[in-house]
Formats: C-alpha cells, sequence, structure tokens
C-alpha cells in the first residue's frame, strides 16, 4: 500500500520510493532492499505497476527503472487504503474507546 | 512471462539492483564518505543483494513449460548415462511406430478413403442377380438398368459403365503403333453422378449420348500431360481408339481416380487381370436398346448410382427388386426364365464394392499391426520397470528426502515422454523408408497403391501411437514408485537383492505375453508363407518355363468379320513359328491364369435330357496344348482340319462327368446350336486360377469363332527381351496398326496372379521379422537388467563354489518359464487365428505340425540367443569384483 501511494506522485525507480517512504515517515519505516525488489516484482506480476527503463529526470545520461502505477493499481489503492481505514478504526476504537455522548458535558 | 525471456529478466533484475547500489553509494558519497567505504557502506545499507535476487525470482512464477524442460533436460541426462537401455527402448518404439505407421497408410489409403468424388458414401454400385447364375452378384444387363434408371425413385442417377482397354494413337500419325489404354465407356450421366467437374474443357453430359455425336472424350488427367504435355490446346484435338475418331472435349482435375478393372469387376468371380491399365478416357456409349435382349447380356456392365440423401441402399434394393417383378410381368414368355424372382439385385455401397477381397486381407494386417505395437509397448514396459527397479533405491532416497511422489512420477514420465519422442520420430523415418520399399518392390494388387503416400492422418495416427506407448509404458513403472515404500527399498538395498518377488512375476508375464503375441504372429506368418509355397509348387498341369504370351486385341470395326480376324491369327501364327529358335507357337481365346470366361453348356447329342455343369469354352489353335505342354490322355491334339470338321477337344474332368467311364472319343455334342465331334481329351489344368481346383475346359479350333482378343504363345529359349522384340515384330509385320497389349512371360504371368498372397506373406514375414527382433530385444534386455541387479547375489554364489554352468542355468531357468508358457499359449492363440483366416490358406491345415514345429524351433533360437548374452555377462562376472561393488 505504502509503495501504492508513493507512486500516486508520479513514477519513481526502486531506490526513490525506499527513499521517500524512509523520509516521510521521519526514518521510522526503513523498507528493506531484501522486501522492496520481491515486493515491486509482484506487485508487477499483479498488474498494479508497470516497470519502463528510462533516462533520469536530472541526468539524462543515466537510465532507471521506473516504477508507475496503472489504473488497476489505482483501484487497489483506494481498496487498501478503505481496509486499512477500517483496520486502524477498529484499532483505534478498541485502545481509546470513545466516551458516551452525555459524559462529555460533565 | 515466457521462458525465452527469462534471461532478459535476470539481466534486468541485475541491472535494477546495480543502479540502485550507485545511487546509495553516490549518497554516502555526497555525506562525505570516501568512495571504496562508500560503497562498502551501500551495500551494508542494501543487505544481502543475492538473497534479494533470489526472493525476487521466488516472485516470478515458473511456466509449466520451463518445469516441463526442465524435466526432459534431468531424463536426457539419465537417459544419456545408459545409452543401451535408451537405444532398445527407441529401437523399439521405431520398429513398432514405423511398421504400423506404413500399414496403416495403406489401409487408410485403400481402405478407409478409396473414393475422392463429393459426397461418395451415397455411390452405390448395384447388380443383377438372375437365376441362372445361382443369384450370384454379376454386372447388370443394359436393359434392366434402363428400366431401373426411368423407374425408380429412390436415385438421383444411375448410369452404366466399364472398365475395356483400347489402343489409342493422336489422330494424323498412322505410323504410330497403339498404345493400350484403359478406357470407360459409360452413359453420358457418368459425371452428373459421381459430380465430377472438368479441370479443362467440360465432361459430357446427357445431349452428347445421343447417335453420332457421342465421339467425344474426357481425358484423365495423366494421360492429357503424357499425350498433350499439358497443352490447354488438347481440347478440340483429335485422337483414336482402336478404330474410332474421338474428340477431346474435357480433361479430369489430377485428384480424380476412376476405379480400374480389378477395382470394380462386373463378375465377381473373375480373376484380377495382373496390369490392368488405370482408366485414361472416358466417352459416352449410345446403346440401340430395341435391338438388345432382356436376358442373358450381364456381367460385361457395371450399374452405378447417386442415393438420394437419407436413402439406404437396402431400400433402393428393395425398388430395384421391385421394378425387376414388374419387368418380368411385362416380358413376353418368350423371354427366357419368367418364373417369379427370377432376377433379384442387389445394391451395394461403392466404396464396399471397389474395395472388395482385399479387405479382409487388409483387416487382417490391421490386426497384425495392433500385436506388433503391443509387443513393443510390452517391451518398452518391462524395459521400463527393469529400469525403475534398478533405480528403486535412487528414489526412495529421493522420497525419504522429501521429494514429492508426483514429482518422482512426473519424472519417469518425462522419460518415457523423452523416449517415445525420438522413437517415434525415428518410426516415422522408418515408415517413410518401409513405404518406399513397399511401392518399389511389392508387385502389389491392391487398388491404388500408387498413390498411396504417408498422410497427415497416418502421422498422426503414429503419433497418437507413440504417446499410447509413452503413457502405457510410462505407467505401470512411475505407478510402481509411488507404491514403494521408501524404508523397504532402502532396507532391500542393504540386503543387496534387488527386485521383490511381485516385481519379477510382473516381468515374467510380460514376457510371457510378447512371446505369445510373438509365436502367434509367426505362426499365422509360417501358415501363409507354406500356403504361398503350395499355390507356387503344386501341379498345375501346364508348363510355365519358357513361354511368352502375347495379347492382341483386335479393333471391332476393322476386324468385324470372321474372315479377317481368322486371316490375322493365320498369318501371325505363321509369322510367330518363323522366328529363330521356337519350338512351338500357339493361340488362345483367353489369358490363362485370369480365371473363367465364354461360360456355355454341352449336351451330348444321344444324350439330350443330361444336364451337365456349365464349362469353359476357349479357342485355340493347333500348337496350342504343345506350347503350354499339357498331356493329352487319350484321342488327339486339334488339327487344322479340326477348323472344318469341328472337332473339340475337353478337359478330363469334363469328359468323366459327361461321358462316366464311357471313351467320349468320336462323341458328338451340341455346343449353342452347332454339333461338335470330341477328338481327343487333355488332363485337367489350373489355367484360369492356381487358387481354384482345375476348370472343366472345352477347346475349339479358333476358326470356328475367331476371337476379338488373341493371346500367342511362343515356346523357346532365347532371352526373354529379344523373344518379345520378335514376337510384336512378327505381329506388326502383318498389321502394324493392332494394339499389343502386353507381352509377358508366363511365369511372371503366374507369380502376378499370385500377388495379393505374395504381398500379405512379404507383409506378414516383415512383421514377423519385426516381433522376432522385438521379443529378442525384451528377454535381453530383462535378463540384463536381472543379471545387474542381481550382481551380488550372483558373487555370492560364485564365492561359495557355484560353478559358471550353474550361472549359465539360474540366468536361463528366469527366462525359460515365461517364454515356454507364452510359446504355448501362443501357438494355441494362433491355431485359433487361424481359423479365420483360413479362407485366405491354400492347401495349408491350420494344424500343420511343421510350420509349428519351425516356428516354435525358430523362435527357442532366437530366445537362446537373446538370454545367452547376459548369461554370459553373468558367468564371467569376477566374484570378488561384484561383492565389492556397491
Amino acid at each position: 500500500m505504502l509503495v501504492l501511494r508513493t507512486l500516486l506522485f508520479g513514477p519513481a525507480h526502486g531506490h526513490q520510493i525506499a527513499k521517500h517512504i524512509q523520509r516521510t515517515t521521519d526514518d521510522l519505516l526503513q523498507i528493506e532492499h531484501g522486501s522492496l525488489y520481491p515486493a515491486l516484482h509482484r506487485l508487477e506480476r499483479k498488474g498494479w505497476l508497470t516497470a519502463k527503463w528510462e533516462p533520469a529526470v536530472k541526468d539524462q545520461k543515466r537510465e532507471f527503472k521506473y516504477y508507475r502505477l496503472t489504473p488497476a493499481g489505482k483501484k487497489q489503492l483506494a481498496v487498501e487504503e478503505s481496509k486499512w481505514k477500517r483496520m486502524t478504526g477498529a484499532i483505534a476504537q478498541v485502545m481509546w474507546p470513545a466516551p458516551p455522548d452525555g459524559q462529555e458535558e460533565t | 512471462m515466457r521462458w525465452w525471456r527469462r534471461r532478459n529478466r535476470e539481466q534486468d533484475l541485475e541491472r535494477e539492483l546495480r543502479s540502485d547500489l550507485e545511487l546509495e553509494a553516490e549518497e554516502f558519497r555526497e555525506r562525505g564518505l570516501p568512495p571504496e567505504e562508500a560503497e562498502r557502506a551501500a551495500r551494508r545499507a542494501f543487505g544481502n543483494v543475492v538473497l534479494t535476487k533470489e526472493e525476487v525470482r521466488g516472485m516470478w512464477r515458473w511456466s509449466h513449460w520451463q518445469i516441463l524442460m526442465r524435466d526432459l533436460r534431468y531424463a536426457t541426462r539419465t537417459l544419456r548415462k545408459s545409452p543401451g537401455y535408451a537405444a532398445t527402448a527407441i529401437l523399439t518404439l521405431a520398429l513398432g511406430i514405423g511398421a504400423s505407421t506404413a500399414v496403416f497408410t495403406v489401409v487408410d489409403s485403400v481402405i478407409l478413403k478409396p473414393l475422392t468424388y463429393r459426397d461418395s458414401g451415397s455411390l452405390v454400385v448395384a447388380w443383377q442377380r438372375p437365376r441362372f447364375l445361382g443369384f450370384e452378384p454379376t454386372g447388370a444387363n443394359v436393359r434392366h438398368v434402363d428400366a431401373w434408371r426411368k423407374r425408380a425413385t429412390g436415385f438421383s442417377g444411375i448410369t452404366i459403365m466399364r472398365n475395356m482397354s483400347m489402343g489409342l494413337t493422336a489422330d494424323g500419325n498412322s505410323s504410330e503403333h497403339p498404345r493400350l489404354v484403359g478406357v470407360v465407356p459409360s452413359f453420358a450421366n457418368l459425371f452428373e453422378v459421381l459430380q465430377v467437374r472438368a479441370l479443362l474443357g467440360r465432361t459430357f453430359v446427357e445431349a452428347d449420348g445421343v447417335k453420332g455425336r457421342e465421339n467425344v472424350a474426357v481425358l484423365s488427367y495423366p494421360l492429357w500431360q503424357s499425350l498433350f504435355h499439358g497443352d490447354a490446346k488438347a481440347i478440340g484435338q483429335k485422337i483414336r481408339l482402336d478404330d474410332s475418331p474421338f474428340e477431346v472435349i474435357g480433361v479430369l482435375p489430377a485428384n480424380f481416380h476412376f476405379p480400374n478393372a480389378n477395382a470394380l469387376r462386373p463378375s465377381r468371380s473373375k480373376q484380377p487381370v495382373s496390369g490392368a491399365p488405370e482408366p485414361a478416357v472416358f466417352f459416352p456409349v449410345v446403346f440401340d436398346l430395341s435391338q438388345m435382349e432382356w436376358n442373358g447380356g450381364v456381367g460385361n456392365w457395371v450399374a452405378m448410382g447417386r442415393l438420394k440423401p437419407a436413402v439406404k441402399p437396402r431400400q433402393a434394393e428393395a425398388q430395384l427388386n421391385a421394378i425387376e417383378e414388374q419387368i418380368r410381368q411385362e416380358l413376353p414368355a418368350s423371354q427366357g426364365d419368367n418364373r417369379p424372382g427370377s432376377t433379384l439385385t442387389s445394391v451395394q455401397p461403392m466404396r464396399e464394392a471397389v474395395v472388395g477381397d482385399s479387405r479382409t486381407g487388409l483387416v487382417f494386417l490391421m490386426g497384425a499391426v495392433a500385436g506388433l505395437m503391443l509387443i513393443a509397448c510390452l517391451n518398452l514396459a518391462n524395459a521400463q520397470l527393469g529400469r525403475a527397479l534398478s533405480r528403486e533405491r535412487e528414489s526412495a532416497v529421493r522420497a525419504a528426502l522429501g521429494a514429492a511422489k508426483w514429482r518422482l512420477v512426473w519424472n519417469s514420465l518425462a522419460e518415457t515422454s523423452m523416449l517415445s519422442l525420438i522413437g517415434g520420430a525415428a518410426g516415422i523415418l522408418f515408415a517413410y523408408v518401409g513405404l518406399d520399399l513397399f511401392r518399389r518392390y511389392s508387385p502389389v494388387d491392391l487398388p491404388r497403391l500408387a498413390e498411396v503416400r504417408i498422410n497427415v492422418t497416418a502421422l498422426l495416427f503414429s503419433l497418437i501411437v507413440a504417446v499410447l506407448a509413452s503413457v502405457i509404458s510410462g505407467l505401470l513403472p512411475a505407478l510402481r514408485m509411488i507404491s514403494t515404500d521408501p524404508q523397504a527399498a532402502l532396507q532391500n538395498s542393504n540386503h543387496r537383492t534387488a527386485g521383490s518377488r511381485q516385481s519379477n512375476w510382473v516381468r515374467s508375464w510380460l514376457i510371457g505375453l510378447q512371446v505369445f503375441g510373438c509365436t502367434a504372429l509367426l505362426l499365422v506368418t509360417g501358415l501363409f508363407s507354406k500356403s504361398l509355397l503350395h499355390l507356387l509348387r503344386q501341379d498345375k498341369g501346364f508348363q510355365t518355363g519358357q513361354l511368352m504370351v502375347a495379347e492382341v486385341k483386335l479393333a471391332p470395326r476393322t476386324y468385324s468379320t470372321p474372315e479377317s480376324r481368322a486371316a490375322f491369327e493365320d498369318a501371325v501364327i505363321a509369322n510367330l513359328r518363323e522366328i529363330p529358335g521356337v519350338q512351338s507357337a500357339g493361340l488362345v481365346s483367353g489369358m490363362p491364369l485370369e480365371g473363367e470366361s465364354w461360360i456355355e453348356s454341352v449336351q451330348r447329342l444321344d444324350r439330350p435330357n443330361l444336364e451337365t455343369p456349365l464349362i469353359n469354352f476357349r479357342w485355340v489353335s493347333p500348337g496350342y496344348f504343345e506350347a503350354t505342354g499339357q498331356r493329352l490322355v487319350a484321342g488327339r491334339f486339334l488339327e487344322e482340319r479340326d477348323g472344318v470338321v469341328k472337332g473339340v477337344v475337353l478337359s478330363e474332368s469334363e469328359a468323366r462327368s459327361v461321358w462316366g467311364s464311357e471313351s467320349p472319343i468320336g462323341g458328338r455334342v451340341r455346343i449353342e446350336g452347332r454339333t461338335f465331334t470330341v477328338v481327343g481329351v487333355v488332363a485337367d489344368s489350373r489355367n484360369t486360377s492356381l487358387k481354384t481346383p482345375p476348370a472343366r475346359m472345352a477347346y475349339v479350333h479358333y476358326q470356328d469363332r475367331p476371337p476379338y482378343s488373341n493371346y500367342f504363345l511362343v515356346r523357346s529359349n532365347a532371352s526373354p527381351g529379344a523373344l518379345a522384340a520378335s514376337m510384336r515384330q512378327a505381329i506388326w509385320k502383318y498389321a502394324p496398326n493392332v494394339t499389343i497389349a502386353r507381352v509377358k512371360m508366363l511365369d511372371d504371368q503366374v507369380a502376378d496372379s499370385l500377388s495379393t498372397e505374395r504381398f500379405q506373406t512379404m507383409v506378414l514375414i516383415s512383421f514377423g521379422a519385426a516381433a522376432l527382433l522385438l521379443a529378442m530385444l525384451g528377454i535381453y534386455g530383462v535378463l540384463s537388467y536381472s543379471v545387474v541387479t542381481r550382481k551380488q547375489e550372483i558373487g555370492v554364489r560364485m564365492a561359495l563354489g557355484a560353478s559358471r554352468g550353474s550361472v549359465y542355468g539360474l540366468t536361463l531357468a528366469e527366462a525359460g518359464a515365461p517364454v515356454f508358457a507364452g510359446l504355448l499359449t501362443g501357438l494355441g492363440a494362433s491355431l485359433l487365428a487361424g481359423r479365420v483366416v483360413q479362407k485366405l490358406l491354400y492347401g495349408v491345415q491350420v494344424m500343420d505340425l511343421p510350420v509349428i514345429l519351425a516356428v516354435s524351433g525358430l523362435f527357442l533360437c532366437a530366445a537362446c540367443v537373446a538370454a545367452m548374452l547376459p548369461a554370459r555377462r553373468a558367468a564371467s562376472l569376477d566374484p570378488m569384483d561384484a561383492l565389492r561393488s556397491d
């Protein structure tokens, strides 16, 4: 899900994805390469991503394998997102049960 | 993902990871680390590259194809390690598949689809079955067919045709000697019934079937090629057939084939004619029906029809029978036999009629093929089983290490598939070679043999057989592996013996079955060979050596008068006698060994009420008996004066049936209203067929009714080539424009008349040889595996003092029981099978002791040879060596 979300901003290659996730989570989530690449290839096989060798934006001489979100991937992201929301919502309800309505005022 | 993209994907992954590493290293460098340090740090941060690659690869899916390739590679590796086994199995398959494909191709082309016309299933042949021929089906009377054509509602068309041969010359070239071609005169609707269109020009239609317009001809594709070199200007050209001019109006497509005289015979009892020409010229014939009789006139023409959709031959037959009944009631009483039901009909699918006699033989051959294939499969299964046994330990170890059982089965299946593929390919190669030999070296009398080509069906058939063989022979050992208890197998090998009692039992059974099939096949082969020998060696009643025959057909218009024909015959006989070195020369009106012809009844003048069977008439010249070497029993041979005084020579059996024990010489008989005096009696001879008892014969001087078909016989010890040339010369010296149909030695005629039998025997012998070879391979294979697996046991025995002789005995005994059991049951079964084929055997009983003994002897010798090699290997084992080896 995180990979898909990252790619929502536009195509990126493996290194960028890893760095992006690391940066946005303030180094909390360090994606290991040992699991990033298998995941990328799995997502590609499922048809949620496409991959293509393209010249880098900054340095045209270097080519990187850029991953791009497919329409199916976007849909899947939405599904995952709502699932995750429900999940976190459920967890939150268990951890911090909402006080009953009347009690809030007292 | 396709397998060939796998390598790309590998490189791709490599590149992707490397670029990531580089970026990582760059970042470290930017933070101020020295390049080497940065690289190391990047690697540390990245983690295990190889592991990552492995994990990514795990994400890729293995295609079935890749698994298959891997298994096949594995199979190839293991097979390469045991070339002996692989060669045995491949040879077995190649022999089995090759032989069966070759014969299937012949059977397929000859039986399964002999007719290439549109919707040929609705084409039928209608026979007439008159009472005076014992209701035997025969070619129908033209008037009757005309009535059928007008009244029968179940047919969309009825036509009539016959196969003939005529002398063809291109018009305007009178110096050219005519060449013999097959011709088919027919009603003008022939091609409408067959539903065939011309490739060039047109076919004839009803409008051509009118007096004065009927001299139009349609040529076959091969004749068009050879006569006009495929020139489209052939249309409109003139050709001559015998002495009639024809205009070419059309050429038939190349794939058009019409059954020749052998394939579609108006008289079923007629012998096949050797070298009957393929029909090449078709022309319409106009009958003057008012001049034709309602009775007789059968056996020359064949009626052919196309049934309307949904009409069954049986219904059509009932319809024709009803029309026959109407005809009988309408006819005046004088028109012969008008008792009710005096003629019946039979309607037969044309496909059946064309295949005719060859069907039994071919179906029988298919049986032989199936037997051979079965033997081959058993052989393969046996070899596989032996192999599985010797690898039992390996699979046990693999199973113990956790290999899935289905993987083990799949492995062994892959191995057999590999073998089947190679064997199948080799088999197809064998089939091509075999078929080529078939065509080239067998003077076969099978319809359409020339067209036989390996076709896609045959190819598919052979592949199916290969796959079946693979499955059958792979399944047994593979299933064995499944049931193998790894622990028991491992223990078993510790005990240093291999093969449980049960598995030995299975293999013995397989050998037994194989021997059973092989002996049955060999015995039938033996019977056929003996039957053929009998036919060739029996007393024919005439001498065929150094005798040459030349067939001349006289054109009906040029030689319309008996005098002109007699003059031709007189002159040619005189010319023939002048050829240097000629011992005797003569003339006969029917080709020897080509069946009966001109059948009449003979009546004694003094006993007009004595009914005698019909007999064969031959018009011969003086000198005929001398040339053929027939034996005189009483009286004298025909002489020149018998043409005038009307003398007749009878065969011995005919004389006996008419005169009993009295002397027939001087007796007077009435034949066709003419009176003849019996002047001599000759010994019976088989001059109509070698396969039937001698026919009753009456020989009359040719001047009585000079024949159109002349068979000049010359006995000379000159070389056949020179003799043939001088015979042609002698005939054309008198008349350069007569057609010489064929010139051949009578010995060749004997051989040709038995071509079907020779073909069957030849095929059976090759089958028998293949089966024998297969059985030898099987015995050899099984015994050698047994020797390999029992190496230690044998070593122990020898160390304990067993002699070489007893080791021989041990090995041979292993094969002995199944071989003998198979031999006995095989002989028994072949006696049963023999009863089925008894009809095809001549002068041989199914219980033929010499044949049985010879076959058993042959087989036992072969089995001994096959068993001896492994036995020798066992006996020459060094006991120490054997004990030391694992």
